[in-house]
This record gives structure tokens, sequence and C-alpha cells, in this order.
């Protein structure tokens, strides 16, 4: 994905450019169903959230410049966050993640941080391999099946204390190994 | 593993839980509120939503159905809903003819309008030109495949008639029929027209007693207009 494309698009969505929606429509639904369909797993509830993340992309595109990040991971991060909202709101203890993308208000980092981050970013697969193995898996479904704490403590059967230093063990390492 | 007492806890890792949607509620208000408030604190989870972004690398792209496209434009773009008399009023300006116009076509034309969902296409087009007083408004009506039109000013000349020709783009016109003295009148589309009314251009052509007797317009052509979506 063009970066600067995708940039372009979404500041003119903030005009609230009609041609520019469509086009940004065009250009990223693909990827972003993929994620919904990936967190849901069911086409019907995934169809649903991705036209949630688009409108919500529709409405918020003018807060985008603000928030310090890509532009592909605010968009996925949006159609994530929905997705595992839709996700929880059918369990108990329902808790919105509700995208925080949003509320960030740092600016953005200068191209050359940027592209330091993207190779940085690009490390991560490699580095969850490496992470014990129970570490990396409960870092991949908080992530990608909204799993929280009390959800990953009974799959691995710890009680929650543990599961927690478990997690954020595997994030100091995580974080030590993509900065490497 | 070895057991370590204390949990390791740092503004990182409440960034990263965060992120991750793991913090407690309690946390996640406090952290939403750092994030506002302290630019260390928002360029922690900048930096891992970058990174844990990362983990949707893997995931393929697929084809969403195009119904889900044409649903979100719906509901970001609702279709104004505006009446069909409100869209007769200003269809180009002409109030007092319109109006009298809405009433003649009727209830029904405008009862379409009443139902939620689809809203119909109304064809409509003015029919005059620069040489000639006749000013002559059609508008399609949808359902009955009927043009609606209503002279508003100009007349036939004495011992002619007016005709109605429909005209497609690289078509010869095709007669719709010799206008009647009345100031309104409706005429059915033919069916092999109807598919394609919106790029019908009508026209109003000077003739004798009869109509044309060549089936091609052999006066002068005394209004003529194109069909627009009002």
């Amino acid at each position: 994905m063009d970066r600067q494309e995708i940039e372009n698009l979404i500041a003119r969505v903030a005009l609230k450019d009609r041609a520019a929606f469509d086009q940004l429509y065009d250009r990223v639904s693909a990827k972003l169903f993929g994620v919904c369909l990936r967190v849901l797993n069911k086409r019907a509830a995934a169809e649903d959230a991705m036209q949630d993340s688009f409108v919500k992309i529709w409405n918020n595109a003018d807060k985008y410049n603000a928030n310090g990040l890509s532009p592909m991971t605010w968009l996925i991060t949006i159609a994530r966050n929905t997705s595992i909202d839709r996700l929880r709101a059918r369990k108990k203890g329902h808790q919105d993640v509700n995208t925080p993308g949003f509320e960030l208000v740092s600016p953005g980092p200068t191209p050359e941080q940027y592209a330091v981050a993207s190779s940085e970013a690009s490390r991560l697969s490699g580095c969850l391999d490496t992470l014990e193995e129970d570490r990396g898996k409960a870092i991949r479904g908080a992530y990608l099946d909204g799993e929280t704490y009390s959800d990953l403590a009974e799959r691995f059967g710890v009680p929650l204390n543990t599961m927690r230093t478990w997690l954020r063990r595997g994030l100091i390492a995580l974080r030590e190994c993509m900065s490497q | 593993m070895t057991q370590t007492p204390e949990t390791p806890h740092d503004d990182d890792l409440l960034a990263a839980e965060m992120v991750l949607g793991l913090s407690s509620d309690d946390d996640m208000i406090a952290a939403r509120h750092r994030i506002a408030t302290e630019r260390d604190f928002a360029d922690r989870v900048v930096f891992w939503q970058e990174r844990l972004t990362a983990m949707t690398d893997r995931i393929d792209p697929v084809s969403p159905p195009a119904r889900v496209k044409k649903k979100l434009m719906a509901q970001v773009f609702p279709k104004q809903r505006v009446s069909i008399l409100q869209r007769l009023w200003l269809w180009q300006g002409m109030a007092m003819a319109s109006l009298l116009f809405a009433g003649y076509l009727g209830v029904q034309l405008l009862e379409i309008n009443t139902r939620p969902g689809d809203q119909p296409t109304v064809l409509a087009a003015q029919l005059v030109s620069d040489t000639s007083p006749l000013q002559v408004l059609a508008v399609v009506e949808p359902i009955k495949h009927e043009i609606a039109l209503r002279r508003v000013s100009g007349s036939a000349n004495e011992g002619r008639v007016l005709e109605l020709w429909a005209i497609l783009p690289d078509q010869a016109p095709v007669s719709l029929g010799v206008l009647p003295d009345s100031e309104t009148t409706r005429i059915l589309v033919p069916a092999e027209l109807r598919s394609q009314a919106a790029q019908i251009t009508l026209a109003i052509s000077d003739e004798p007693v009869g109509g044309s007797p060549t089936g091609a317009p052999t006066g002068d052509v005394l209004a003529a207009g194109a069909m627009s979506e009002l």
C-alpha cells in the first residue's frame, strides 16, 4: 500500500469528499474485510463490522492527521477494534476497546522515524516466534481474538495473576527483540 | 518456569495492554486521559499500535461482496427524501405551472413518493424554443409509463396541429402522436422506448391536420427539450 496515496485519500475524506471515500473503500476494503473476518470468523458479522468501520472512518477522518499513526495502522486498528468490540459484546463483562487511534494526540513521527518504525514493525512476527510458545500465543490471542486476561488464564489453565505476569514478560521480551 | 513474585509494570506495558485491549476498565479510563495529556505516554501507545498491527500483515485481503459497499454508501449518504411535489416546485423555477401540473398528475404520482424505501426516478422535460411562444412541460409517470404533458403557453398555428416526437441519440424521431387542443394530456411511452426514457429528447413540430404524412417531422420544430431527472 502506498502510504502517501492512502494518506491523501484520508485527508480528502476528512473534507467530506465523497469520491475520495469511494476510492478509499476500493483501495483498502479487502484488507479491512480480511481483518474483520479473521477476528469474527463469520462472514455476516465481518460484513457488518467492516461497514461500521467505514462509517467511523468517514466520521473521524479529520482526527487522523493528529494521531501519529501510519494510515494503514489507523485503518486496520479501526477495523480490528470494531470487530473485537462486536466479539466481546456477546460476552459477559463486555468492555470496549474503542479504537484508541481516535484519541491519540501526539504529533506524528517524522518520515525518518516512520521508516525506522515500519521496518521495526515488520520484525514483529519474527520476534513473536522467538518468545516462549505460550507467551507468543497469548499476545496473538489478545490482539487477534480479543481474548482478555481471564479468557487467557482459562485457556492456559493458570491463575489470572500468573497470566498477567507471563504476558507482560512476553511484551518486555518482544520490545527487546524489536529494538535490537 | 520460575515464578517471580513481583509483576513487571511500567508505562510502556500499560500502553501495550491498552493497545491489546487487556486493560481493566479503570486502567483504560486512566490511559485515555494520559494519552490526551502526556506526550510520552501517547508516543508509547503509538509505538505499540504500529508494531502490534504488524500481526495483521499475514492476513490475506478478502474482497467483500458488492452489496456491503452499496449498504455503506446508502448509510453514509442517505438519499434526500424530497417529495415529487417539491421537486416539481424547484424544477426550472416554474413554480406556478409546476404546481398546476402536479395537480394534473394527480394523487397517484405523489403517492409513489409516500412509500418508504426506493425513491422513483422521475424524468421531466421542459419543451421550449427561441423562435416560438410554445412551452410545454412533460413528466414521465414512472409506473404507468405515461408522459403527462401540460401546455404552459402558445398553441398550434391556425389550421395546423402539434405533433409530439421522441428522439433517441443518433436515431430518427418516433412519433408519439398529435396533441389534442386541451392544455393537458397523457401519452403512453411506447414499450421499446421505456428502457431508454432518460435519453429521450421530446420535440413538438408544426404539422398539417392529421399529423405528418411521412412519418417524420415535416414542419418547423416549435419546442424541444431533453429529459432530465427531477
